[in-house]
């Protein structure tokens, strides 16, 4: 049961990218992931942008996927089922250093292949948008947004639907070569498999050297955000960035999402930790300073939330100097393939990066095709999108639409109990919030996550000390009160 | 689709009170909207006592309190749903609601904004730290023990020395958990002294003022917060960390009115408050949509609230049956359509009036009046102060003053005002003097 | 000797300073705005009493919990013993207000009683 012809390691954008691109073929597939959810990491802690691609080096990896992962994102979003908007981009500057810097990342970007890339002025600007600072900008039309984790989730519950096995609370902990397959010791068993995929994401290098590989010197640049209310959300109508620096890195911008809040952020510092998402003083204090150059709206009034994610960069540690993706497999780690130092843009770049990693299996082995594969997923039909006709419909097939559980966002019961069963089998408050948007809004689940609870437990017959809010540990109640 | 006279979304305190006041003013087209499967709204998690000494003349619980009402209700026969979300209110009274019998759409005269309001969460407050399961606002930590029989925790700290935050540290130290301490980030508590006394005191829990959490610990649970004195610009001052292992923060940092439905319906909010400006009648500045109640402003008193909602009524009340008498006697049989419903009712007296404040106070209800009226006015201070005159002028004239020997920020003070004091239509100013 | 007392009779929470003597023996109350106020005093130098707001189980209800109080104030250091008692009880839905579940609990003439109502599911 537990041999496989593919593992995957890593739940993230990229590990779920390339099990839905494994279940193109006739594979047995399985990913391993270490927290309960995918898109717990890195995946998750991020803008949500669909990049452009004008920012880097001409014919690295990073350009060629995302100038390719943008123009089929159209087509991608269909299939899955998920939210995207091309919005386009303004890339705003106040002063003349910054307008060289944005033409010579206009260059670079038209190099790259990247269309409509224009120098607008500031009334063009304004038009654009009324609530962006700066006196001019770059726009970039083939920039969208989309939601990082509904996109990771329909990923993988696409490759699911076709066939790929997902073990929660898998961290890997050895792999060994045993004959034709490898064994891969995890904290709760082990797997054998003929092929790996390395995608660990900020693991990757750790993994890396497990198979053989060197231990790929990464650097985690972490960056906080806040996120802010709907109502902020109405004053503006595209992602904002600043001037890109003299090395290409982007300082706080302000992005409406997808389901129209505003994030501010993120700023850059160097942690040692791979896992501090915490959030600090000094930096969100820097955030509303610094956000309220590119947006008018950054009021306390509005925040509802911070978070943090932190870009594990490859880099050479003699110059300093930051590495491209590197996708690699090779003869002396028999089949393996190995995926390190993949940040920003990895969402734009997963489905493209994924191809390109299946490819290298797929030259091997000459695998088959899935006759029954099938692209396209279908996500939760969500109450709040519907019109009032619609909405009525909904409730008279199933009478659990009518039934709302998360007022802020407004999410029904009938959503709820589709997330709670949902096709990976996972059951954690977060789950259910990244697939449905309950306790996301305003009140942060003063209302709704009491219900949830209730719901999961009753849905699952599970005890509510099992119930967990993201990780293994995380419980929320110590027990009865009574009984 | 239904119409109704008066639809009232929320049947809590307020939203009952409105109720059975129309009721009784022979109002008999009422619809109360609850969402959740009983009447009674957050007084039922609401189990402590000292409800009604003002309304009722004796103490009780909450859903000792809340019950009063509902018998009240069910004895007068005023129809409400429960199970059923309102999810759109519009500007001219169209009202959506949600419930697993389907979408109800109707058509109102008057509408009762009665939501009451919202706790405000760690995002608003910005904590740095990580995010840890085992934070919990004290509402929902209420609820978790008081209706669902769920223990969140066995370690606790709480943040804010708001009145819930107070009544779950006396909660939990009965149910057998440790509350550490509470702290403050302002100089003052934010909840009633006697809360202080009976639910801090009375179980040797420290209240620490001009403090607060600068970091949250813990990957998974909570494993400890990181707590510093504050400066009077409440920076955190170094040197002052101190860590308490825990593993459960209860906040109690505030409560904000909700007014979603109310900012759909293009309802103009005052930024002090976070509710709906209204005038003497308790009106919005749309016709015909009134508010009452903590999404009006945040009570400290549910006495207050259902006091509020009964004045509310009065004026609802005004406005369906002067439109009423004024309607048989017009002979306007045909009212068919949303503008014929609306002829059928009787604007009230213009408020153009504004009620402003000096910088002690932090907002008044009403914000606008006619000077026709008498009306009463609530206010909240700023800062504790004592031996005040709270001083009310027209054009620089002092037309009333009242003395008080304590003002609280916890406290609202409420002052009525005969109309016979005031000029119509001049506005009025409100000060403190100490 | 001052003694510094909040009074928790009503909402208003008065400020009130107690003169003892030498005994402990009160001699005067000052700060109250009311009469309750120098008899909370007097209680609270005598025989503190507080009264409790707790659940117990309910059985076939709506709800798994139904709130109770006491019917009158109990002496400040029996509430942990109390709530022992109280937490052994288990109610049948239905329930109504007022309906007394424990008369006169640990004898400190005080019952403990239903404060909300509850039907069956």
């Amino acid at each position: 049961m537990n041999s496989y012809d593919v593992i995957i390691i890593g739940g993230g954008v990229i590990g779920c990218a390339v099990a839905r691109e494994i279940s193109r073929y006739r594979l047995s597939a399985a990913v391993l992931e270490k927290e309960l959810d995918v898109a717990c990491g890195n995946s998750s802690r991020n803008t949500g942008m669909l990049h452009a691609g004008f920012t880097y080096k001409p014919s690295s990896l990073k350009a060629e996927c995302a100038v390719e992962g943008n123009k089929e994102f159209d087509l991608v979003a269909k299939e899955l089922n998920v939210p995207f908007r091309r919005t386009g981009k303004v890339v705003v500057g106040f002063t003349d250093h910054d307008m060289e810097n944005i033409l010579k990342y206009k260059a670079i970007g038209e190099q790259n292949g990247v269309e409509g890339l224009e120098i607008i002025n500031k009334e063009q600007l304004n038009q654009l948008d009324s609530s962006a600072g700066g006196e001019f900008a770059m726009y970039a039309p083939s920039s969208g947004i989309l939601d990082p984790m509904q996109y990771t989730i329909a990923l993988a519950e696409n490759a699911c639907q076709n066939g790929v096995d997902f073990h929660f609370g898998q961290l890997v902990t050895g792999i060994e070569r045993q004959g034709d397959l490898y064994e891969i010791k995890t904290s709760k068993g082990s797997f054998t498999t003929k092929w790996v995929i390395n995608c660990a994401g900020m693991y990757a290098s750790e993994v890396s050297e497990m198979l053989g590989y060197p231990n790929y010197p990464v650097k985690g640049f972490k960056g906080e955000y806040f996120v802010l209310d709907k109502r902020a959300g109405q004053h503006l109508n595209i992602p904002v960035y600043p001037a890109p620096n003299d090395k290409g890195g982007f300082a706080t911008h302000a992005t409406i999402t997808i389901d129209g809040n505003v994030l501010v952020g993120p700023d850059s510092y160097v942690v040692e930790d791979r896992e501090d998402y915490s959030v600090t003083k000094d930096h969100m204090d820097g955030l509303i300073a610094d956000g309220q150059k590119m947006f008018k709206h950054m009021k306390r009034e509005y925040f509802i939330r911070n978070f943090a994610g932190i870009r594990w960069k490859r880099y050479n540690p003699e110059t300093g100097e930051i590495l491209d993706f590197l996708l690699e497999s090779d003869e002396s780690h028999p089949n393996t393939v190995n995926l390190v130092g993949i940040e920003s843009p990895g969402i734009t770049c997963a489905l493209p990066l994924a191809r390109r990693a299946v490819k290298l299996l797929a030259d091997a082995e000459n695998p088959s095709l899935n006759p029954d594969f099938n692209p396209n997923r279908k996500g939760i039909e969500k109450f709040s999108e519907m019109t009032h006709e619609e909405q009525k419909n909904a409730i008279e097939e199933d009478a659990d639409y009518g039934e709302i559980i998360c007022r802020c966002e407004t999410v029904t019961k009938a959503e709820i109990l589709a997330a709670i069963n949902n096709p990976l089998g996972v059951h954690t408050i977060t789950g259910i919030k990244n697939r449905t948007r309950a306790t996301m809004g305003r009140c942060q689940g003063g209302y709704c996550e009491t219900r949830i609870t209730e719901l999961i437990e009753r849905e699952l017959g599970i005890p509510m000390e099992d119930v967990r809010y993201n990780k293994e540990a995380s419980y929320l109640f110590t027990g009865k009160v009574r009984g | 689709m239904k119409k109704t006279d008066v639809l009232i979304i929320g049947g809590g305190p307020a939203g009952l009170a409105a109720a059975v006041e129309l009721k009784k003013k022979g109002i008999d087209d009422i619809l109360i909207l609850e969402r959740e499967k009983s009447l009674g709204g957050i007084l039922r998690q609401c189990i402590h006592d000292g409800f009604g000494l003002t309304r009722f003349k004796e103490t009780l619980s909450g859903p000792e309190y809340a019950q009063r009402f509902i018998d009240q209700v069910e004895e007068l026969n005023i129809p409400y749903i429960t199970d059923t979300t309102v999810i759109d209110v519009t500007d001219s009274k169209m009202v959506y609601a949600a419930s697993s019998k389907g979408l109800l759409e109707i058509q109102a005269k008057a509408v009762v904004l009665a939501m009451g309001c919202r706790e405000r969460t760690r995002g608003a407050i910005s904590i740095p730290g990580e995010r840890p399961a085992g934070v919990y606002t004290a509402g929902v930590a209420q609820s978790y023990i008081n209706l669902y029989n769920k223990m969140p925790g066995k370690e606790v700290v709480i943040l804010g020395s708001g009145d819930i935050g107070m009544i779950m540290a006396r909660r939990m130290t009965l149910e057998g958990a440790h509350v550490n301490a509470v702290f403050e980030v302002q100089p003052y508590p934010s909840g009633l002294p006697r809360n202080i006394e009976q639910c801090l005191n009375d179980y040797n829990i420290p209240l620490f003022l001009s403090h607060t959490v600068t970091e949250i610990k813990g990957k998974e649970r909570l494993e400890a917060v990181v707590v510093s004195q504050v400066d009077e610009h409440f920076n955190p001052i170094p040197g002052s960390e101190k860590e308490y292992p825990c593993d459960t923060l209860i906040l109690s940092v505030g409560l904000i009115p909700e007014n979603e439905l109310s900012l759909e319906a293009g309802v103009e909010l005052d930024a002090r408050t976070k509710g709906a400006i209204v005038d003497e009648h308790y009106q919005t500045t749309i016709e015909g949509i009134f508010a009452a109640g903590n999404v009006l402003q945040v009570h400290d008193l549910v006495d207050f609230v259902s006091l509020e909602g009964e004045k509310l009524a009065d004026s609802v009340a005004d406005y369906i049956l002067s439109g009423k008498s004024s309607e048989s006697s017009g002979g306007n049989g045909g009212s068919g359509g949303i503008g014929g419903r609306q002829s059928a009712v009787k604007p009230l007296t213009k408020c153009t009036a504004e009620i402003i404040t000096d910088s002690n106070i932090t907002h008044t209800i009403p914000q606008r009046i006619s000077g026709k009226e008498d009306f009463k006015i609530s206010l909240r201070v700023r800062r504790p102060m004592k031996e005040v005159t709270i001083q009310f002028l027209q054009e620089d004239k002092v037309i009333k003053s009242v003395k008080m020997k304590k003002a609280l920020p916890a406290e609202m003070i409420q002052i009525p005002i005969k109309s016979e004091l005031l000029e119509e239509g001049k506005d009025l100013e409100v000060k403190v003097v100490c | 000797m001052l003694r510094e007392y909040t009074c928790i009779m009503c909402p208003k929470g008065c400020d009130m300073t107690a003169e003892l003597d030498d005994k402990g023996t009160l001699l005067s109350v000052s700060g109250h705005t009311c009469k309750k106020g120098e008899e909370y005093v007097i209680q609270e130098l005598t025989d503190p009493r507080r009264n409790i707001a707790t659940s117990v189980l309910i059985e076939g209800g709506e709800i798994p919990l139904v709130s109770v109080r006491l019917t009158s104030a109990i002496p400040k250091d029996r509430i942990f013993d109390a709530m022992e008692v109280i937490k052994k009880v288990k109610v049948k839905a239905p329930v109504e207000v007022g309906q007394v579940i424990i008369q006169n609990i640990l004898e400190l003439d005080s019952d403990v009683v239903i404060t909300k109502k509850v039907g069956i599911v």
